[in-house]
Parts: C-alpha cells; structure tokens; sequence
C-alpha cells in the first residue's frame, strides 16, 4: 500500500490549517482579531488592525490559489486527453499550442486578461462574474498550458506499458483505456500537478493585484502588500509588511512540499 | 541547420499569433458603454482609442504596426510611445535582465554545490528551507525590503538592485535542478571510477561531472529568461526605473490599448530570440543535442 510521505502531510496541514484559520478568524471573529493584534493599526487604513487584513488576506489568496489550480488542471488534462486520443496532426498542433502559451510569462498575460475583463465588468458584461471570477479564469487561461504538457507525457508513457496494449488488443477503444486502465495509474499525478499550480496562481495573483491592476474584494494577501508597501518608508513600517509577506512564503510553502512530496520530488515550474 | 530552422519558424509563428490576439481582444473591449454611469471613458476618447487601434478600417489591425513605423505616437495620452522610445525601454529591462541572468546562474551553480554538500550533514535542511522561502516570495518583497536605501536615501544603484531582487527566484529554482542532476551524476560509476584511480574531487568534478549537468542548466535557461524579464517589471515599479516594465503596467492601468498591443508583441519576440539563442548554446555545448537531432 502506498504511504502519504510525511512531507506531503506536513504540507496539506499547513496549507488547509492557515486558511482554515484564516477564514475562520477572518470571517467569523473578526472583532477578537483586530482586538488582540499585537501589530498594531495599518498605517493607511486606521481602522483596520494589521493581523485583521493580513489574516484576513489570507484565505483569500487560498481560495483563488485552489480554484484556479483546479480550473488549469481540468483544463490541462482534458487537452492532454483529446490530444492523445486524437494523435497525428491534432496533437501536434495541439502540442504547438501549448508551447506557444507556456512560452508567455503569466503576469504579463494575467495583467492584459484582467484589463480586459474589468472593461467588461464595468459595461456589465460579465454575466455575474466578479472580481474573484475574473481572476481565476484569468489565472486558469495562462495555466493551463504546463499541466498540459506534463499530463501528455505522462499519458505517453503510461500508454506504453503492456497491460495497455493488450487491452487494445482485446478491442478496447480510446476513452475505454483512458477511463478504466489509464485514470487509476494518473489520478495521484493529477492531485500533485494541482498543487504544484497552487503556489503559481498564488503568486500570479499577488503580482497582479501589488501592481493594482486586479481589484479583489475581499482583499488578497498581495492586494494588501500592494496597497500598504509605501509604509516601509516610515519607520517600524515592517510591521504592516512582513507578516502578510510570512503567511504567504508559508502558504506557499505548504503547497510545495505537498506538491514536491506527492509528486516524487518534482520541483515548482516556472 | 534544418533542424533550427524548423524551431525558428515554430517559434515565429508565435510572434503574428500573439500580435492578432491582443489585438482583437483590445479591440472587442467596451471602452464606452451607453449609459453614463457606467460610462468609463468619455465618447471623444474611445473614438481616439478606435483611430489608434484602426478599428472600422480595411486592415485595421496593422494600423498600431503603420503608427510606429511611421514614427508616429501610440496611445492617447502622455503615456503614449513612438518607436524609438519603445526599444530604449525595452533595452533598459533587457539590460537589467542580462546583469541579472549570469548573477541567477552564479546562485544556481552556487547553491547547487553548497546543496550537495550539505545533502548528508546537519545543514541538509537549508536545502529544502532555502528554496521553499525563495519560491514563497514574490519579487516585490525582497524590492519593497530594498526599496528605502535605494528610493529614499539614494545610497545604491536601482539598476543592480532590481538585477540582485529578480535574480534570487530563478536562481534558486536553477539551483535545485542543478543540484538534482550533481546529486544524479555524482551517484554515476565514471565518478567512482575517476575517484578510485586518484583524482582529487574538484578534477572530476570540473572536468567529469559538470560538463554533463550543464545541458540541464540550458533546458531551464529559457523559462528562467522569461521570468527574470517578467519579474523586472515589479522591480522596475517598486525602484522607479522607466523602462518596459513600467511602460507595460501604466498602459494597463491607463487602457493605452494600442501600446498593450504593440509592447505584448514586442515581449513576444524578446522571449522567442532568448528561446532560439538558447537552443543554439544547447547545439553547441551538448554533442548529445547535436547527435540526437542530426
């Protein structure tokens, strides 16, 4: 039977235990958070504790993180599926496109996609989706493109092993193979891929809103490193700074060693 | 050759398909919208977004294209750019990403050593820790932890300090390549065999083992590349440096539409020259490469 290596473990608890507590001390008792912060008040915004926005942050970039990792995998692992069942020229153009979007760097991308969906949002053209919709469809259109390519290889060489050619053999068609033979033996890959997307989106999503381009409402992590940076020029102004900066390297770091152990080592893409 | 030149078009390619998307996708924004409130830009300025963009004409979408050549002004304000001030910024994020790829490089091989020899002992954590800091930190923090020594009290150059910020994240994750392919070839026989006929450790592995590792040091340059440039662009904004990445984030902000065409296009083709220079270094330094593809 396969163990859960103690890494992963140590990661998921991390990760599930901050953003439970997150959401938890953010949403549910706010009042005691901002009561007992030891920070002190945020400089631009008096009446909010900094423990209360940080903390509060919180749960929103892991909300964001886990629905855009989600959406990416889907997305990558439903191309990386047709591709393989439609093999020749579809999957080689298939797998041209997928170079052509992992080639772009996602800030960049995720910069232009959110300029483009505030222009609709504002005209209410977005058919209800909101600030957070927004960004996690824009995050998931620039993510797709690594799960992609790691779960079409790994399909490749799954798809080499004997116990699927004879399946074939015995008249089993594509999404026979892919379901009943091919799912079991992908499934944990999946799992680590999505959590290896976790900390990309995270990150993305900060970059986005500290350049304050995305508008997320609740305030993300980096939404409030980017509206609250200019108090490091004050002095004592790496109180309001540096814990929102350490609960997301823990954040991420949850997610990497989950990722990382799940996933056999495999380090974060770029 | 035939084989480069294949990678070169597929590469091109990218180039026209990313200048037609952006350039539909900004053209299908609703800069104006019929009711006032929702109103986000006055009707005399989204017609002066359409004539930037071209909209309505045969070809419109070359239009941007016509502008810059011709020497004329892109955009509708003063964030607007001619051609000339376009590749100066370009060259100015370019520069400040080739100061910071051979200081990422140095991290990595750096790291990657210190990693090795830390594997067995009690620093074995600083293996894991490092690199889990490094990848939970967006580039805007360690900039905005540096921004008051350089903004503030101008004591260093913001040039160097936004190379030394951007270089740290794709150093480290260089760094733990490099370090599993060492750990890989140190493992190998030849490595046993060089030590056990006497040469000392630093021979083999000067002239064994890293001559093996640097192929896999090449195959992450490229995606390194593209997320030092992207990460000048936080730097650039934290340290006030006018150059590409700053142009890039108040066109956003500011819907120059037509300079988000031109600029994305121009990022396009930065990244597809890195990816091509790469792939000959690859050629070049790797015989395996060479054989494989000949």
């Amino acid at each position: 039977m396969n163990r859960v290596p103690v890494r992963a473990w140590v990661g998921l608890v991390l990760m599930v235990g901050l953003g439970g507590l997150s959401l938890v001390a953010g949403r549910l008792f706010p009042e005691t958070l901002s009561n007992t912060c030891p920070l002190g008040w945020d400089l631009n915004r008096p009446d909010r504790s900094v423990c209360e926005l940080a903390f509060g942050g919180l749960w929103v970039s892991l909300a964001v993180g886990l629905a855009a990792g989600a959406l990416s995998t889907v997305l990558g692992l439903a191309v990386a599926a047709l591709a393989r069942l439609s093999g020749g020229v579809t999957e080689q153009v298939l797998l041209r496109a997928v170079d052509a979007v992992f080639a772009l760097p996602d800030v960049l991308v995720v910069m232009v996609l959110q300029l483009a969906g505030q222009s609709l949002l504002d005209a209410g053209m977005t058919r209800g989706l909101g600030p957070f919709g927004l960004m996690v469809t824009s995050l998931a259109l620039v993510g797709w493109a690594g799960p992609a390519r790691m779960f079409r290889d790994r399909l490749a060489t799954l798809e080499g092993q004997e116990y699927v050619a004879a399946a074939r053999a015995l008249g089993g068609g594509g999404v026979h193979v892919l379901r009943v033979h091919l799912w079991p033996m992908l499934r944990p890959f999946v799992l680590a891929v999505f959590l290896s997307r976790l900390p990309n989106a995270i990150l993305t999503e900060s970059t986005v809103s500290f350049f304050g381009i995305a508008r997320m409402e609740p305030m993300s992590l980096g939404r409030y490193l980017g509206t609250s940076y200019a108090a490091l020029i004050y002095e004592g102004g790496g109180r309001v700074v540096i814990p929102a900066w350490g609960l997301l390297v823990l954040l991420v770091l949850g997610a990497s060693l989950a990722s990382q152990a799940l996933g056999g080592g495999r380090r974060r893409e770029v | 050759m035939r084989l480069i030149a294949t990678r070169l078009v597929r590469q091109l390619v990218l180039v026209p398909v990313v200048a037609v998307a952006s350039y539909f996708l900004m053209a299908a924004l609703p800069l104006t919208t019929e009711s006032d409130t929702k109103r986000q830009v006055s009707p005399e300025l989204a017609a002066s977004y359409r004539r930037d963009l071209g909209i309505g004409e045969p070809l419109g979408f070359l239009r941007p294209w016509q502008k810059l050549f011709a020497g004329e002004r892109l955009g509708t304000s003063a964030q607007g750019i001619t051609g000339d001030e376009l590749l100066q910024k370009l060259s100015g994020s370019v520069g400040v990403g080739l100061v910071a790829l051979p200081l990422a490089l140095a991290w990595a091989v750096g790291f990657a050593l210190l990693r090795t020899r830390w594997r067995r002992g009690r620093f074995a954590v600083f293996g894991d820790v490092l690199p889990a800091i490094a990848f939970g930190t967006p580039v805007f923090i360690p900039a905005l932890l540096l921004a008051p020594a350089v903004v503030e009290r101008g004591h260093l150059l913001p040039e160097l300090c936004a190379a030394v910020v951007i270089a740290i994240w794709p150093g480290t994750f260089l760094g733990t390549l490099v370090g599993d392919a060492l750990e890989t070839e140190l493992s190998r026989d030849y490595v046993r065999t060089a030590l056990s006929k006497g040469l000392d450790p630093g021979t083999v592995l000067r002239r064994h083992v890293l001559p093996n590792v640097w192929p896999a040091l090449l195959d992450a340059v490229t995606p390194v590349a593209t997320a030092l440039l992207a990460g000048s662009f936080a730097a650039e904004r934290v340290f006030g440096l006018p150059y590409f990445g700053q142009l890039y984030v108040l066109a956003v902000l500011n819907k120059q539409v037509a300079v988000v065409v031109v600029s994305t296009t121009t990022f396009a083709t930065v990244l597809v020259v890195v990816s091509l220079t790469v792939e000959l270094l690859r050629m070049l330094a790797d015989p395996r490469a060479r054989e494989a593809r000949a």
